[in-house]
């Protein structure tokens, strides 16, 4: 195994870090690097060479999008940085009247409605994945799951119009009042119940991370081994002890991606929480302050702008995009290094020969 | 612990004799009793959270979906499907114009996202190191860009420079691209992936190159999971409205020319829902019930290639 390494750090076909992690017994990964060396390198002919044009000509356009993207954007934006320097963050006043440009107010009422949205939608949604993989009988966790993987692509413009027509009413009228009339809790919701706001985000936005959220749960739940399973049955176990010892731990960074996954959506959802945020541009006192997140404020703000206004409202996308990235990249470093440890679960493709296997 | 508690005596057949194995046996028989009715007890209380954990998901979701029909059903007619919108306070009309941009608009950014997915996908199939890991990285963190950033982008990078005819259709397909290939890269590379190594071996041993291997044993082995991938990437493209709403202008008539600005299905939908009158509110209604089936179609359509292809290749 070790001397074929020099040859497939070389180029080839073939994964390239996970051929370390690999089992000693599957060495076709180093197989297929050796071969792919001796072969596909030493005869590159005229056919070969179109074939590699192709293939770096899609990576080339890929990246220059994404050069492109954070170039323009960023240069657009320039102006509005300059003029207004740190205070384009830390600042809370927004008045293009006066030239002031500070998303502070912006960049908070983001964080609250993605925060609350996850509150709301991360037991929900794991409890969810769980009854439906593992408690409730095939015959109607079956029917039930693809429903909800499907919901998954529901646009978020048509939930958006669902919480504008028929939410928002809704909670004017009963939820509103109802949760002010809870004692302790209904000094979180003070001031006038206009249905739109704050509160109404977070639950449009727990709503269209939901699916996502069960979904990718669910499956990751499913990854983890039979023999895992078993082997928590075998110690005496109930089937929630199963469940709570050897399939969450198990799944943990699955679920995680999931939470990951949903927070960037939430975070850079624009279009249906315009619809439902209300617009305010002043720091929130109460869940029932209308707001404007980051995403909002964009859709609110782009078409009346022009000239270092508009460099602003770009500004916005900026300190989103800084945002979204840094949620994705963390999420992937916290994910990382657990798909390293020794103790990783297998892989599917890895599990299925033992579950196969088993009756002989 | 219970057991210590037994008299302790160093004499075995004392310990042997059938009274004092009935007396271990009773206490570990209770223990184990008590632990087990404790934990099938934490076990239900935990499996009815799960259960109202599961009613209080549907609920809303159920709503959204029961809604969306129940309204846009009304709203719908054999007309709605073939005109234009109707002035406003003239009753009737469609939404031709928005089936059509959207019919347009998706099947060009299709039409530049596949391709590119393709390559990109084949890359970090065939290499290895750090290039690669790189793209991938970057491929996972632009998967999590915000539609609305693409769509101011694709305003900076087009309608800035050219003015006023940059707003067109083409401008939206561009920005659903962008949104679209980081999905279909990590699609495409999945299914790749599945191909048997086995497969690459032989191909290669028979001294084939790998512009032939990709092509007769990668897309061949692949396609089905590709497909699948690139269908789904085309129904998240369908339905999103952020790229469009700064791009693609809106029109009132039938547009077939991508270079002008064109009518989307999600564009009416924010356009009309926001109206306060209740015939644009039932158009906004109807139109949304339509986006739905469409992106419901295409992901139904996509499970069942997934499914059909997995079924068969046993």
């Amino acid at each position: 195994m070790v001397h074929s390494v020099g040859i497939v750090t070389s180029g080839g076909p073939g994964a390239e870090s996970e051929a370390g992690t690999r089992p000693a017994g599957s060495t076709s990964f180093e197989r297929r690097g050796h071969v792919a060396a001796l072969i596909a390198h030493r005869h590159r002919r005229p056919g070969g060479r179109v074939y590699t044009a192709l293939r770096w000509g899609g990576v080339l356009i890929f990246v220059a999008v994404v050069v492109s993207l954070v170039v323009s954007l960023v240069w657009q934006a320039a102006p509005a940085f300059r003029h207004s320097g740190f205070s384009f963050i830390f600042s809370g006043t927004w008045d293009p009247d006066t030239e002031k440009f500070g998303a502070g107010v912006f960049i908070v009422d983001t964080l609250l409605t993605t925060g609350l949205g996850l509150l709301m939608a991360i037991p929900v949604g794991i409890a969810t994945a769980v009854a439906l993989s593992e408690f409730l009988p095939r015959r109607l966790a079956g029917p039930l799951s693809t429903a909800i993987d499907l919901l998954a692509a529901v646009p978020s413009i048509v939930v958006g119009l669902w919480a504008l027509l028929i939410l928002v009413p809704v909670f004017e009228r009963d939820v509103e009042p109802f949760l002010q009339k809870i004692p302790l809790v209904r000094h979180l919701f003070t001031g006038e119940d206009l249905g739109t706001g704050i509160l109404l985000a977070s639950v449009v936005l727990a709503v269209m991370m939901l699916p996502t959220m069960v979904a990718l749960t669910r499956v990751a739940l499913r990854g983890v081994s039979v023999a895992d399973r078993e082997a928590a049955l075998a110690l005496g176990g109930t089937q929630w002890q199963v469940v709570r010892r050897a399939v969450i731990p198990g799944a943990r960074s699955g679920i995680e991606a999931a939470i990951t996954l949903a927070m960037g959506r939430a975070l850079g959802e624009a279009i249906a929480v315009s619809l439902v945020i209300g617009g305010g541009v002043s720091l929130p006192h109460s869940l029932l302050d209308t707001g404007t997140t980051l995403g909002s404020a964009v859709v609110n703000f782009f078409s009346e702008s022009s000239g270092i206004q508009r460099s602003a409202v770009i500004g916005l996308v900026v300190v989103l995009l800084a945002f979204t990235a840094v949620a994705n990249i963390g999420g992937q470093l916290l994910i990382r290094p657990r798909r390293s440890r020794g103790y990783e679960r297998a892989e599917p493709e890895e599990v299925a020969p033992t579950g196969e296997g088993a009756p002989a | 612990m219970t057991l210590t508690s037994e008299p302790s005596t160093h004499d075995p057949s004392e310990l042997l004799s059938p009274a004092s194995v009935e007396r271990r046996r009773d206490v570990v028989r209770q223990a184990s009793r008590s632990s087990l009715r404790r934990r099938r007890l934490l076990g239900n209380a935990t499996r009815a959270v799960c259960y109202v954990a599961l009613c209080i998901a549907l609920v809303p979701l159920a709503a959204l979906v029961g809604y969306t029909v129940d309204r846009g059903v009304q709203g719908l007619s054999w007309g709605f499907f073939t005109q234009v919108p109707a002035p406003y306070g003239v009753p009737g009309g469609g939404i031709a114009n928005a089936i059509v941009g959207t019919l347009i608009i998706v099947g060009l950014a299709a039409v530049m996202a596949i391709p590119v997915g393709l390559a990109v996908a084949l890359f970090l199939v065939e290499r290895r190191g750090r290039v690669a890991a790189a793209i991938r990285f970057v491929a996972d963190v632009m998967s999590g860009i915000p539609s609305i950033a693409i769509g101011i982008y694709a305003y900076a990078l087009i309608v800035v420079p050219l003015g006023p005819s940059g707003y067109a259709g083409i401008t939206g397909s561009f920005a659903l691209a962008v949104l679209m290939v980081p999905i279909i890269v990590r699609a495409d590379e999945v299914a790749m992936r599945a191909v048997p190594d086995d497969l690459w071996d032989a191909a290669l041993a028979l001294g084939a190159r790998r512009s032939r291997v990709a092509r007769s044993v990668v897309l061949r082995n692949a396609l089905p999971g590709i497909v699948t991938g690139n269908l789904l990437g085309v129904a998240r493209a369908v339905g999103e409205t952020a790229p469009l709403l700064f791009t693609i202008f809106g029109s009132q008539f039938l547009e077939t020319n991508p270079f002008k600005p064109m009518q989307a299905m999600p564009l009416t939908i924010y356009t009309d829902g926001t109206q306060a009158d209740a015939h644009l509110q039932s158009v906004a209604w109807a139109t949304a019930l339509v986006l739905l089936v469409f992106v419901l179609v295409l992901s139904i359509g996509a499970r069942t290639i997934a499914s059909y292809a997995t079924r068969h290749a046993r």
